[in-house]
């Protein structure tokens, strides 16, 4: 059979359809696949499952924001208007939260960028051994953060915990230290954790970069006689500007919606003293079933992503070529 | 020959496929009714005591077939939320007494009065035990064990110090003391100020004659004695300096590692732990068991009840074969021996394995004096979100007592 009369066998229509056959679904089905609107159709699936999975959850979201839901108070769930948010206004939990939300973002996303950087110059230059630290090194990244949060819990454990055993043998520390039950080393013991948890994140992104950047601009610097720090500072840096950009971004998300780690570890205590943002809204969800009021939290937390996110892609002038 | 595929083909082909993933499901009845079970067991022993229950469960209804899943007790109601609002739950679950409220309240569990009321081991069961699973005068679990709190003490140590064992708070407070010595990271109590620490500050309230629910069933809480309640429980920590360093981040484990690894003298907890702390340290030698010492207002222990229910009607026959045969003897013993749960039958409770062991002594006097915990929706909200944080609060200096009770007063308005 030559490519004409193939072509004839699958794809031709036939005469005009009569009687049942016009109206046959499985006929009609077949004609319009071989018209220009069916690429269109085939996205129809994509288009709904998105609008599924990602656009309703987020206006579902909003709308609790303005309802008064309690799961235990099944018959008294109403409409609520700005009551919510009047209500956070005047709630000093939330502030204490917003507060401890952006010390909590802003020192690990430092912390592990400047670690992440180090490591990432550090596996781009080609060592010995630079392929097994390479992996080594996101190690870290793939636990996840219940396992991450126990091991950690062990090992700064007030009783048993290694990490305590060592720096008391080594006297950087009198005695045993309670980390997550003074609210002075709970904080910073988190953020160190959770740093540990994600440079790699960071790592691995800008040896991405890295190996994006041409020999040639280093070599040129070089003769012109630029050490290693004004390499960094006036081709480095500013050759992954974009990609930084990203990187933080993502990585402030994360942080500001993941409470994993501290609720393994210190479950907002003590006290308050580790109490943010993403945690208060998954307790208020979840202990006290007011998802109306945790809707309303993470609206807030949603709305200050988003400003985050426009002012740094505005301010750090990644789109300026 | 080869097979060409065109596009209508393939699209008659997946029509077919679409029919028959329609038709409707055909049961292999041969292979009997599985049903699945939510527990929140923590233990090895707790561990150890479900196999022997599914293990004789099984023998007795071999065509019945348990799933058991485990979920973190500070993940249960986390968990059941989102399956209830996922129309997800499982068949059957375990019902602690403080959440039937919450779980009521949300439609999570499944009426199963009459079925109940034509069990013939109902009467065995003491009225208490069925008070705690009511609501509105409906029954929504059966009793399957019981927590019966009382005090685990290193007898050891009260020996060598030539001192009893407590009965009151007063008591208690000078025996924490004495047994206290921080540079050899030793200490009287066990405090529990972390994850699950709230239902301790509600009962030390109560035996101060601060109760949260009253007889009329109103819910408040009397600002001066909750301020000596706290005052009291917090000064262990504060300044008498009887409770490790620990303490405000000290869950479940922690307290048990501390009593275990002879770092605490005196540890409140309930029967469950017997045989783990029994695994480590030598009954009525090294440790003894004793009622939890009486407050100034009232003798406060917890006889509280755990419960398994029905969360869904699919295979309500099986499911309900399930939960009550909890409440049978062989259930009951086998969790007993395995982990030290008390059962909740008083006909099973009379058993002379466990009347004739002198270290449930003090669970049998508890059960003469014990009350139930309160109840009621937003409880376990307001302890865990309110009541904890503010008691930590004053723990690591942040609040004053006062400050922390009233934040406990305003939040449980808001609870309410």
């Amino acid at each position: 059979m030559d490519d004409a009369a193939f072509s004839r066998r699958k794809f031709s229509v036939g005469g005009p359809p009569a009687g049942w056959s016009r109206w046959n679904p499985a006929r009609w089905l077949g004609e319009l696949s071989e018209t220009r609107y069916w690429m269109y159709l085939l996205l129809v699936p994509s288009l709904v499952l998105i609008l599924g999975i990602v656009l309703y959850p987020t206006l579902y979201g909003v709308e609790l924001s303005f309802q008064i839901m309690r799961l235990n108070r099944p018959g008294g769930n109403h409409f609520a208007g700005w009551s919510q948010y009047t209500r956070m206004w005047s709630d000093p939990v939330f502030w204490l939260s917003l507060r401890n939300t952006a010390i909590w973002v802003t020192a690990t996303t430092i912390i592990e960028f400047t670690i992440g950087l180090v490591a990432a110059l550090a596996l781009n230059r080609n060592l010995p051994g630079t392929r097994i630290f390479s992996v080594l090194i996101l190690i870290p990244y793939f636990l996840p953060n219940v396992v991450a949060g126990n091991i950690w819990a062990l090992l700064l454990d007030f009783r048993v915990g290694v990490l305590n055993d060592i720096l008391v043998r080594l006297h950087l520390l009198g005695a045993y230290k309670a980390w997550f039950a003074d609210p002075n080393t709970a904080m910073p013991a988190v953020i160190v954790i959770e740093a540990w948890h994600g440079f790699p994140f960071f790592a691995l992104l800008l040896l991405a970069g890295l190996k994006g950047i041409p020999a040639d601009l280093y070599r040129a610097a070089t003769i012109d006689g630029a050490g290693r720090f004004a390499q960094l500072r006036l081709i480095t840096l500013p050759m992954m500007r974009t990609i930084i950009a990203a990187a933080v971004i993502l990585r402030v998300i994360g942080l500001v919606n993941s409470p994993d780690l501290l609720l393994i570890l210190t479950q907002g205590g003590p006290g308050r003293a580790t109490q943010v943002l993403s945690l208060y809204a998954f307790q208020t969800a979840y202990k006290d079933f007011n998802f109306g009021y945790a809707g309303a939290l993470s609206v807030v937390m949603f709305v200050l992503l988003m400003v985050f996110a426009w002012a740094y892609v505005r301010f750090s002038r990644v789109n300026e070529e | 020959m080869t097979e060409v595929f065109d596009r209508r083909t393939v699209l008659k082909m997946a029509g077919s496929l679409a029919a028959i993933a329609a038709l409707p499901a055909q049961r292999a009845l041969a292979a009997g009714t599985s049903i699945n079970y939510w527990h929140h067991f923590t233990s090895q022993s707790e561990f150890a005591g479900l196999a022997a229950v599914m293990k004789a469960f099984a023998a007795a209804n071999p065509d019945i077939q348990v799933t058991q899943e485990n979920i973190p007790n500070p993940e249960f109601m986390t968990k059941v939320t989102a399956a209830v609002m996922a129309k997800s739950v499982p068949d059957t679950t375990m019902i602690a007494a403080e959440r039937v409220a919450d779980l009521t309240a949300m439609n999570a569990l499944i009426d199963i009065t009459d079925r109940v009321s034509a069990w013939p081991p109902k009467p065995d069961f003491p009225d208490d035990c069925w008070k705690g699973i009511t609501v509105d005068g409906k029954i929504y679990g059966v009793p399957s064990f019981t927590f019966v709190d009382w005090m685990y003490y290193r007898k050891d140590w009260f020996d060598a110090a030539g001192i009893k064992p407590p009965t009151t708070f007063a008591e208690f407070r000078d025996a924490a003391i004495k047994l206290s010595d921080p540079a050899k990271n030793r200490y009287g109590f066990s405090m529990r100020g972390g994850a699950g620490g709230g239902n301790l500050i509600i009962n030390v309230m109560e035996a101060f004659g601060a109760p949260l629910m009253h007889d009329d069933g109103s819910i408040s809480l009397d600002r001066d004695k909750a301020i000596e309640a706290i005052k009291w429980y917090s000064g262990l920590f504060t300044t008498d300096k009887a409770v490790p360093p620990s303490a405000p981040s000290d869950g479940f484990q922690q307290i048990m590692q501390a009593f275990m690894t002879g770092q605490t003298a005196m540890l409140w907890h309930h029967t469950g732990s017997l045989n783990d702390i029994s695994a480590k340290l030598k009954q009525g030698v090294e440790f003894g068991t004793v009622p939890i010492p009486a407050g100034p207002a009232a003798h406060v222990a917890r006889v509280s009840y755990a419960y398994n229910g029905l969360m869904k009607t699919d295979h309500e026959d099986a499911a309900f074969k399930w939960v009550t045969y909890w409440g049978s003897a062989d259930a009951a013993v086998a969790l007993l021996q395995a982990t030290g749960y008390f059962p909740a039958s008083r006909k099973v409770a009379q058993d002379e394995r466990i009347t004739g062991n002198p270290i449930y002594e003090a669970a049998i006097e508890t059960l003469g004096f014990g009350r139930l915990p309160p109840s009621f929706p937003g409880l376990a909200g307001w302890t865990d979100n309110v009541a904890l944080p503010a008691f930590q609060s004053v723990l690591i200096g942040h609040s004053s007592v006062e400050d922390a009770v009233d934040q406990m007063i305003a939040g449980l308005d808001a609870a309410k």
